[in-house]
């Protein structure tokens, strides 16, 4: 999950930015006043970090536990920087459209979260979340009675079949590719170039659907992490009957709690009850609101002044994916009535200072490791919100994935989070390193990158280098350092899970037989051995997997150096005082969407 | 008259051209890859190969060019379903109609548009009137210094200082928002009237001084002096003769910012998060979105041409010495 990948980026706020500071006297949160810090910590993240459980029949029942004082009626009003990515779940892969999918679509499996953030995998339309075969090789599905979508057409194994049939067609490009990959290999495509449209489907041996209410997956080799992979949105359904194709990801089905009523792109959407969900089937959603009201088109700096201020309808509004603004977080945690507004936790994110290992100058690993010890990771930190926005990062991993330990700290960072500029000259000395050479650094033009680019230039010009900033446009800048022959020797990249699993994160970023254009594996990094952990931690059950995936972590942070921890990020968001229900969800790092409810309807 | 139109509306014909051929080609010097922007995050070479199609991005650029052309006069079929013309091609970003988002977003700059030129006309011709017959007296020093403090504020810093007294600290009034005027006339007025009073205050400032200078420049005109000298009335001198010679100017400019809020009041729409045709210049200017890009220059390009042939046209019925040949 590539993060901040926000698709309209905006300059235009920089100048309507610069004019409310004169309001808000240019605050930030400096970590200096004199508020408590409750922040969460690392110790915080263990709820999020639990290993995931699988649910069988009776946890895969409806309806969801009711929230406590829960009432029904209302309109939520929803506030977004920009449109959704995409509503076709086949198309969806990042956060903002993934939260929406929770109110309007439904897949075979889910993640069902409790009041601690514990996440257990249910079966949504399924009866339980897959019972697995053949060493893992084969997983079936039995759907539940009386799931129907938005026109009330019975979902169906047919159903299934198509939905996963259409992601092989050219209609798809932007999803996930998970089971795809798994059911017929990297070139999947091939195996149905267009997709269910002309007739043709995959063979009974590879996706079998013996009766309306069974569905079968079977794979080459075993695949453990199914029904996470099942619980994304990309998998959720799409009823043969109501596919439109191209047309579908403006006007898709519901089968979730609400359907679309209106959209217009780019401005607003409009959800409203679908009379067609049953809760008896649904074990995670509530349908206590009537509907929401998206704005796609309040900035982030907007949000946050409306919700402090908590006039009108601010007060049934809710911050979907955008968090509070870094200039107005003072004001938020300096007032207590406005920070009870408030939900906070960690993101899936690591954000890492990537070295492109095909450079000659950060070839020596003892440069490298120079490099890691000298970076002022919490000044990095309060470049993006301080402490409410990010952590001092020891590893590779987040806290939101299983096994995260969090005294692992490879660079001594938690004793010197501001790095430790003797011990980089120690390392450099040894090198043979050469003053005054110099390192094309590549950032995006966001005021965050501009800013962390100002910290990287100092403190590595401090060592002797020279520092050359490349300045890219936020709308490539993955596109320019993904490029395998990019010219910058260092960049700012970010990551997150797709799933609570190291498979999601390790997998992509760092596995060797993955380095491409294009790919994820920014650092080019291709050590045998790691692909080797990969390989055989994938064919692992989780438990198992679990210390194979920490095998490999370490490997890649301490003796190959591929890209330097810098912090973890962080999420807090703001509702109106009418928003009941309100909760951090480690699933999606966001609002628990799931909840919510208005205290006066 | 008829010949005049003719000559003006063909010559607007090839200037659109023009513009397109010139903004087309322009986007192609870009060293981008359309279809990799568009490529999320399994970003394959298959998947590009796959976008690369569906966008139309593998044909030639010259065919490309001439298909969206075509397009604007007898519309084109996609994926999506058939695009009347005038067909401005379907977003790489939101793979929405451009002709049916230009409609959608039209209304709101329509709206803030008419809203503030009322206003603004209305307080900035009177006040600089004003200015202009009370010239000298305390009144017009009032007038004069305000309008030189106002004009000298920018939207982005007046916007939120307006929001914040208005909405945030007192809760007076409801944040911007685009309301139907035919479905809740109330709910449009109100929802406009902020970026409205913020966008009149600095354009009436402007178009008081405006007014006020013409104004006295042509009470010293002869033609003016003798209409005095000849006893009539100082009203009737004064509206009948200065401010009919006035109007010139100010229908020249008031041509050209009409025509720049019709294409977009890109820093009032995110001051007040509203979206309207600058917005989505904005968007598609940002996400490198050529069909968006080109029916929103296109579309702006058809106002600032129109606006010009009214203009000139206005010019004739204010004096009469001008001949349209």
């Amino acid at each position: 999950m590539k993060p901040i990948r926000k698709r309209t980026a905006r300059a235009i706020v920089v100048a309507v930015a610069a004019g409310s500071l004169a309001l808000t006297g240019c605050s930030n949160d400096s970590g200096k006043n004199n508020s408590k810090d409750d922040s969460k910590s690392k110790e915080d993240a263990k709820a999020q970090s639990n290993p995931v459980a699988y649910g069988d029949a009776q946890a895969s029942n409806g309806p969801a536990e009711a929230v406590p004082g829960a009432k029904s009626g209302g309109v939520i009003n929803v506030y977004q920087q920009s449109d959704l990515t995409h509503m076709d779940p086949g198309q969806i892969y990042v956060s903002d459209a993934g939260q929406f999918a929770n109110l309007i679509h439904r897949g075979l499996t889910n993640f069902q979260e409790d009041d601690k953030g514990n996440l257990t995998v249910v079966g949504d339309i399924a009866t339980d979340s897959g019972k697995s075969s053949d060493g893992g090789k084969t997983w079936t599905y039995t759907l539940k009675d009386g799931v129907k979508d938005e026109d009330g057409n019975v979902i169906t194994s047919a159903d299934i079949r198509h939905t996963i049939e259409r992601l092989y067609s050219k209609v798809i490009f932007d999803g996930p590719t998970f089971v795809q990959n798994w059911l017929s290999g990297s070139d999947y495509r091939k195996a149905l170039p267009d997709g269910p449209y002309k007739g043709k489907h995959l063979p009974d041996s590879v996706l079998e659907t013996p009766d309306d209410k069974t569905v079968v997956f079977h794979f080459k080799s075993p695949q453990p992490d199914l029904p996470q992979a099942l619980a994304m949105a990309g998998y959720a359904i799409v009823p043969e009957k109501q596919d439109t194709k191209e047309k579908y990801d403006k006007a898709p089905a519901a089968l979730g709690p609400y359907k679309i009523s209106e959209y217009k792109a780019g401005k607003t959407l409009k959800l409203v009850r679908n009379e067609q969900w049953d809760e008896k089937t649904d074990p995670v959603r509530h349908q206590y609101v009537d509907g929401y009201n998206f704005s796609n088109t309040i900035d982030q700096e907007s949000q946050t002044k409306r919700l402090i201020a908590d006039q009108g309808e601010a007060k049934n509004a809710i911050q979907f994916t955008d968090s509070v603004a870094p200039t107005q977080m003072s004001t938020v945690v300096g007032n207590p009535a406005t920070k009870k507004r408030t939900i906070q936790g960690y993101q899936v994110y690591v954000w890492q200072l990537t070295f492109n290992l095909d450079s000659a100058k950060v070839k020596d690993k003892k440069i490298r490791d120079a490099i890691s010890y000298a970076i002022p990771n919490q000044s990095m930190v309060q470049a993006d919100g301080g402490r409410y926005g990010g952590e001092v990062a020891g590893g590779l991993l987040a806290p939101t994935l299983p096994g995260f330990d969090p005294k692992y700290d490879p660079f001594g960072k938690l004793k010197k989070p501001n790095g430790d500029p003797a011990k980089a000259k120690e390392l450099l000395e040894e090198a043979g390193f050469k003053k005054g050479t110099k390192l094309s650094y590549a950032y995006s033009n966001t005021p965050r990158g501009q800013a962390q680019m100002v910290i990287i230039k100092n403190a590595l010009n401090k060592l002797g280098f020279d520092v050359q900033a490349k300045e890219i446009d936020r709308a490539t800048f993955y596109e320019q350092v993904g490029k395998l022959k990019n010219p910058y020797d260092l960049y700012m990249t970010g990551w997150g899970q797709d799933w609570p699993s190291p498979s999601t994160v390790i997998t992509p970023v760092y596995d060797g037989t993955q380095v491409a254009d294009g790919s994820s594996n920014y650092s080019h990094i291709d050590d045998a051995q790691v692909n080797s952990l990969i390989q055989k931690a994938l064919k692992q059950e989780p438990e198992e997997a679990a210390t194979t995936w920490e095998q490999a972590h370490h490997r890649i942070v301490e003796e190959i150096n591929p890209a330097v921890p810098v912090y973890y990020s962080k999420q807090m968001q703001l509702f109106g005082s009418n928003i009941g229900g309100a909760r951090f969800s480690t699933e999606s790092s966001y609002i628990d969407i799931n909840d919510l409810f208005l205290k006066q309807p | 008259m008829l010949q005049f139109l003719i000559r003006r509306l063909s010559g607007a014909v090839v200037i659109m051209f023009l513009i397109g051929a010139f903004t087309f080609f322009l986007f192609y010097t870009i060293p981008q890859d359309f279809a990799q922007l568009a490529c999320g995050k399994n970003c394959s070479p298959e998947n590009i190969a796959v976008i690369r199609e569906n966008l139309g991005l593998d044909k030639p650029i010259t065919t490309q060019f001439w298909e969206f052309m075509v397009g604007i006069v007898s519309g084109r079929d996609f994926p999506q379903g058939h695009c009347s013309a005038p067909c401005l091609g379907v977003s790489f970003d939101s793979g929405e109609f451009v002709w049916d988002s230009i409609m959608d977003r039209f209304p709101l700059t329509l709206s803030l548009t008419v809203g503030g030129l009322v206003i603004f006309l209305l307080f900035g011709l009177g006040t600089g009137l004003l200015a202009a017959w009370k010239r000298g007296t305390a009144v017009d020093k009032v007038v004069s210094g305000a309008s030189m403090v106002l004009s000298s504020f920018q939207i982005y810093f007046l916007g939120p200082i307006v929001l914040s007294l208005l909405v945030y600290q007192t809760g007076w009034l409801e944040n911007p928002k685009e309301a139907s005027i035919t479905d809740d006339p109330a709910g449009w007025f109100m929802g406009l009237l902020i970026p409205w009073i913020v966008m009149a205050t600095i354009f009436t400032a402007q178009y008081t001084r405006m007014a006020r200078s013409t104004m006295i420049e042509q009470l010293q005109e002869e033609h003016v002096r003798t209409a005095r000298a000849k006893g009539m009335r100082q009203r009737y001198v004064f509206f009948r003769y200065a401010w009919r010679g006035s109007l010139i100017p100010i229908v020249t400019i008031i041509g050209m910012d009409l025509s720049a809020l019709l294409s977009g009041a890109v820093v009032t729409e995110y001051t007040f998060d509203l979206a309207g045709i600058g917005r989505l210049a904005v968007t598609g200017s940002l996400t490198k979105d050529l069909p968006l890009t080109m029916g929103v220059m296109l579309f702006g390009a058809f106002f600032i041409l129109i606006l010009n042939i009214i203009v000139d046209l206005a010019y004739a019925y204010i004096d009469p010495r001008v001949r349209l040949a």
